[in-house]
């Protein structure tokens, strides 16, 4: 180990070594590891103000994450159905979200991988990028202009005399679900594109040779091998829809709440630090849980975040 | 200024792998000094060693008298070029040349004529605004020696320069190094698997396997008068045969072979023969004739196998009884043609001069 | 085969439903900024208006957010480029079997949910406040300096991936012929590896700069008190709307679309002299054409033209003859209500008995007491849309103010939009 170090210093010099070592060394502690470990002992820790941290009166408690299932003392319920409830409609939105962005998407890569000629590909693969350098709001604020009472679906449902009155999209979650599986398409798209497009053709040719059916092929050939570019996609778009935060709160109304909502009352209504923690805690054990079962059941590893 | 290079007991060892054994080396001030053997011998190991990019296990380096332990690349008096020349390609040629220079902190204008100068020494005058990329093979190799050049270093190492060039301009660039190190005075440690250039360019050469130096001498030497099994096999075109010394005198050896008995003399390297050691006994293809009358010491039944014409030379090749190997043997195309055809059966004949046994021991591989 | 046909137009049409889902909504958005409704919408169509723009131009509150941003961008690329370079050169160092978890811990930032690393940013360094006893407005708890850091925690792993593709192609032999030559490790890295690592250093600072820009999570907890501009964007997007926000979303894509014109001008200028330097080496002779700069580019000179043509002719188009047109549209829905109140006086004049109950309809409010029928979701459906309503109140209030002169008060509140459909609505239905 010794030799190790002294190579290293040998090789960088001593001042770049030094440099490496403190702010390698500053941004993983500083910023990464302790950060987390802090917010992890504050979730366990009774809820008081910043004066009195670290005080006998800061002390150890569950009493956070009990109240995540339980709810209040005050409270009537056996369980904290409100929290939990928008908890697993949070996990469940986010899988269904998921689930339509594959299916836009993978068509889509598909057709630009392999399909498309030459050109057009590239003008469309660019074209793709385009919506997506408008910040996320303002990409919110499109579909909530587009769903509004006066807005252009509203408008052009009742024109062709689908509705007779505006039906109100936000208040029952739609133009939210909209919003939310427009929003991380670019993240599903292009990973699978790239996974697609290393395919060679030739073996989609043979498979076709052989007389397979297009959906066989999709099915047998296609699919098998972009299967870590599928991976990849499904990864980000669930774990950025689940920890979202603009699109709920720009485009959700009040029966589509959102896990990262109450995170954010907890911390500027409730002022509730160490509950907002615990709920955040748990927001981050749900994402590692999904990003380890993805790579377990899909044999992928951690390497595949191309960005 | 030029200086000497000793390698004294010098071991390098990674873990377990040692890539240098117990080297013990002095390289004249002001000599081309080259380290031949095949890929992986540990011949780079060496060099960068010397350099200064590593440091050996045991032992001592010294430059000049100077032990180098603990002294960096960077200062000491040293310049390498490396095997894939490694020049800047962000910089023009002349800010490639003057790097050593600039570094030091000479001014811009100064460097600019240094490197001239040094263009003009490499034949390449007025090529200085150049970017590295625009340059063929051949011309990238002179920059980059130009470059090392600037750097005024008392000893210039070179990492199999010329491997990546074709023939001819090989050929070229052999002639071309060795007259730049005549004129410019300082000591070349060159490396090299290939022997046509350690022997032609070189004043001394070490001959090198598997971390141990087998022979160090000149070029004649190493060639006429191998001290190991290796070096015999390895320099040059030899036909092998394998026996056991049957008796043994100051500077001949009989030898018992499948081939029957040849008397050869002995090699004087650290290991040497005793009565009833196994031997190799060496005979180049040149030395070998064919024998009408018992004039040579050595005669040895074959049949011809195979005639080739080379311009210059015949190149027979003989089944000989007991051999597993074809022996060869060459012969210059001085106009008489060679009565035999293939088939014959005949005898060779060489004297026991142009024999050499070494003790049995590692051979180069084909 | 037919099926083959079938299958291949259904695909095509898939894929262009799938842009335009894609552009869709942004055209929409876009093109409300172009309308001087101060609702933003597309239908119905009042004029076409720059005014948006110019009022974007006016907010104090949003000129402060957008100043915050720059500043907070420009630390975030002030920090997070030299640790990603770090994090880049140590991974080429350390020992094998550490790398993999090297990796892991490095890029975790990025999987990591924005309101997470926001969140433990703020509670770890109010934390360390806490300990060193340090006083609210010490650095521990100032917005500027926990955002820089939050936001820098991921985004240096963006430009420590950047740093990593670059290194890739760096032969390190280059370095050890700088050593070798005499040059210190300072000079070394100075001179041969900082040259060839500019353009990733550059795109680096771009990525980290635009990054930090648009990040709203992270941000939304560490900015405490100040503001930048996604955390006012995401307020008055919440809380009151009107087409400056449209026209915002414009600029950026229009500054973006810029850029990447540019920015492919450039690589194709690269990519240009490389195939020159090839061609010399293979000792061509060519004639320099590569060399000029960028500036003089003609490529370059044309996108400027094409871009203060095009700022020329919106500007133009959209304050040239903008108050005809805004009087006209005005005096159509006079025209239009006072249609509707003639039509109106008719059936009432008919129906005196039973139609007391609906005079002049009461400011918003009236739509709850009476569900046309048919529309039983109506009811309810006035609380997400009070933003709308109050947006029209205000619109009632300030054509009110133009129009009391003209006596006018019989049409006090009538000026809702809303009510102006519903009577529309209800007088259909009563027709």
């Amino acid at each position: 180990m010794g030799r190790y170090w002294q190579e290293f210093f040998l090789r960088n010099g001593t001042a770049l070594a030094l440099y490496l070592l403190i702010s390698v060394a500053c941004w993983m502690l500083l910023m990464i590891i302790l950060p987390q470990i802090f917010m992890l002992d504050f979730s366990f820790r009774t809820n008081v103000p910043p004066p009195l941290w670290g005080t006998e009166a800061h002390g150890y408690t569950m009493e956070h994450y009990q109240y995540m299932v339980y709810g209040s003392a005050q409270s009537t319920d056996s369980y904290n159905f409100v929290d939990l409830s928008v908890f697993g409609r949070t996990i469940l939105t986010a899988i269904f979200v998921t689930l339509i962005d594959v299916a836009l998407c993978y068509p889509v890569a598909y057709y630009l991988a392999h399909v498309a000629s030459g050109g057009w590909a590239r003008l469309m693969v660019m074209a793709l990028i385009v919506p997506f350098w408008v910040n996320e709001l303002l990409r919110a604020f499109a579909f909530k202009i587009m769903f509004g009472s006066t807005g252009i679906i509203n408008n052009f449902l009742v024109a062709i005399g689908i509705l007779d009155q505006p039906f109100d999209f936000i208040r029952n979650g739609v133009a939210l679900y909209s919003g939310l599986s427009y929003a991380y398409i670019l993240l599903m798209i292009f990973p699978i594109y790239n996974a697609v497009e290393s395919l060679d053709k030739n073996q989609i040719e043979a498979a076709r040779d052989l007389g397979c059916p297009w959906w066989r092929i999709h099915w047998r050939v296609v699919i098998p091998h972009a299967k870590p570019g599928i991976t990849s996609g499904c990864t980000m778009v669930f774990m950025l829809t689940a920890g979202a935060l603009a699109a709920p709160q720009i485009l959700g109304g009040p029966s589509s709440l959102w896990f990262t909502q109450i995170i954010y009352q907890a911390f500027n209504q409730a002022g509730n630090w160490a509950r907002g923690s615990a709920y955040a805690i748990i927001l981050l054990s749900t994402s590692i849980i999904f990003v380890l079962c993805m790579m377990k059941i899909f044999k992928v590893k951690l390497g595949e975040i191309a960005r | 200024m030029s200086a000497d290079v000793q390698l004294d007991q010098v071991w390098i060892q990674f873990g377990d792998f040692v890539a240098a054994r117990d080297v013990n080396i002095h390289i004249q001030e002001g000599e081309f000094f080259s380290f031949l053997g095949p890929s992986g011998c540990g011949k780079t190991t060496l060099l960068r060693a010397v350099s200064g990019f590593s440091e050996p296990s045991e032992g001592r380096v010294l430059i000049g008298g100077q032990d180098m332990a603990g002294i960096g690349p960077n200062k000491r008096p040293t310049a390498l070029i490396f095997q894939n020349l490694a020049l800047f390609p962000l910089m023009t040629v002349w800010e490639n040349i003057a790097f050593s220079l600039e570094v030091k902190g000479v001014g811009t204008k100064e460097r600019r004529k240094k490197a001239e100068e040094l263009l003009e020494l490499i034949a390449l005058p007025g090529q200085g605004e150049k970017m590295v990329n625009e340059l063929s093979g051949g011309q990238k190799q002179r920059v980059a020696i130009a470059r090392a050049l600037a750097a005024e270093p008392d000893v210039l190492l070179l990492d199999e320069p010329l491997s990546a060039l074709d023939l001819k301009l090989r050929q070229h660039m052999r002639t071309e190094l060795r007259a730049i190190q005549q004129r410019v005075g300082i000591t070349f440690i060159y490396i090299t698997h290939d022997q046509g250039e350690a022997l032609t360019m070189s004043d001394h050469v070490a001959v090198m396997s598997q971390g141990i130096i087998q022979q160090v001498g000149d070029g004649n030497t190493i060639y006429d008068q191998p001290e190991t099994a290796f070096v015999a096999s390895f320099v040059g075109e030899n036909n092998l045969f394998k026996g056991k010394v049957s008796e043994i005198s100051a500077d001949y050896a009989l030898v018992d072979t499948s081939a029957g008995n040849i008397r050869a003399r002995t090699s004087k390297g650290k290991d040497r023969l005793s009565a009833g050691d196994e031997a190799y006994v060496f005979i180049r293809p040149e030395s070998l004739k064919i024998a009408n009358a018992s004039e040579f010491d050595n005669r040895i039944g074959a049949n011809i196998k195979q005639q080739e014409f080379e311009g210059s030379f015949w190149q027979v090749f003989f089944d000989v009884e007991g051999s597993d190997r074809d022996v060869k043997l060459s012969t210059v195309n001085d106009g008489s043609t060679l009565i035999h055809k293939v088939g014959d059966k005949v005898d060779l004949g060489f004297s026991a001069d142009m024999a050499i046994a070494t003790p049995a021991g590692e051979l180069a591989a084909e | 085969m037919i099926s083959d046909h079938i299958r291949k137009t259904f695909t095509i049409l898939f894929v262009l439903g799938f842009f335009a889902y894609l552009f869709g909504p942004l055209i929409i958005m876009s093109l409300t900024a172009f309308n001087s409704s101060a609702f933003p919408r597309v239908t119905p169509w009042e004029c076409f208006s720059v005014e948006w723009f110019q009022f974007l131009g006016k907010d104090a509150k949003l000129i402060e957010g957008l100043q915050n941003s720059i500043f907070i961008g420009i630390g975030v690329v002030v920090l997070a480029v030299p640790l990603g370079l770090s994090g880049a050169l140590m991974l080429t160092q350390v020992k094998e079997r550490v790398r993999p978890w090297y990796y892991t811990v490095t890029i975790s930032p990025i999987l990591v949910p924005g309101v997470v690393l926001g969140i433990s940013t703020l509670l770890f360094w109010d934390r360390v406040g806490t300990m060193f006893g340090a006083s609210r407005e010490s650095v521990f708890y100032n917005g500027f300096f926990l955002t820089i850091i939050g936001q820098a925690t991921f985004i240096s792993a963006y430009t420590m991936l950047v740093f990593i593709s670059r290194l890739q192609r760096f032969d390190r032999v280059q370095e050890e012929a700088a050593l070798d030559l005499g040059a210190t490790h300072v000079q070394t890295f100075r001179k041969i590896l900082l040259p060839f690592l500019k353009p990733a250093i550059a795109s680096a600072a771009v990525l980290a700069f635009l990054a930090s820009f648009e990040n709203y999570n992270t941000t939304v907890f560490t900015i405490v008190s100040e503001s930048t501009l996604t955390t006012f964007l995401a307020a008055k997007v919440r809380h009151g709307i009107n087409p400056s926000i449209s026209a915002l979303a414009v600029v950026i894509v229009a500054l973006t679309l810029f850029g990447a014109a540019l920015h492919e001008v450039f690589k194709r200028r690269e990519l240009a002299a490389e195939k020159e330097s090839a061609r010399i080496a293979k000792g061509e002779q060519v004639t320099r054409r590569s060399k000029n700069r960028f500036i003089t580019d003609p490529a370059v000179i044309l996108i400027f033209l094409v871009t203060i043509a095009g700022l020329g002719t919106i500007y133009f188009a959209g304050t040239m003859g903008l108050d005809e047109c805004k009087a006209a549209v005005k005096a159509e829905k006079q025209r239009v209500v006072q249609e509707r109140v003639k039509k109106r006086e008719q059936k009432s004049m008919f129906q005196d008995a039973g139609r007391q109950a609906l005079t002049p309809v009461p400011k918003g409010a009236g739509a709850k007491s009476r569900p046309a029928p048919g529309t039983s979701n109506f009811q309810g459906l006035f609380s997400p849309d009070n933003l709308e309503e109050q947006a029209g109140t205000k619109e009632a209030e300030q054509e009110q103010e133009k129009t009391r002169a003209a006596g006018t008060e019989q049409f006090q509140g009538i000026f809702a939009p809303q009510n102006l459909e519903e009577q529309s609505g209800a007088s259909e239905e009563q027709q």
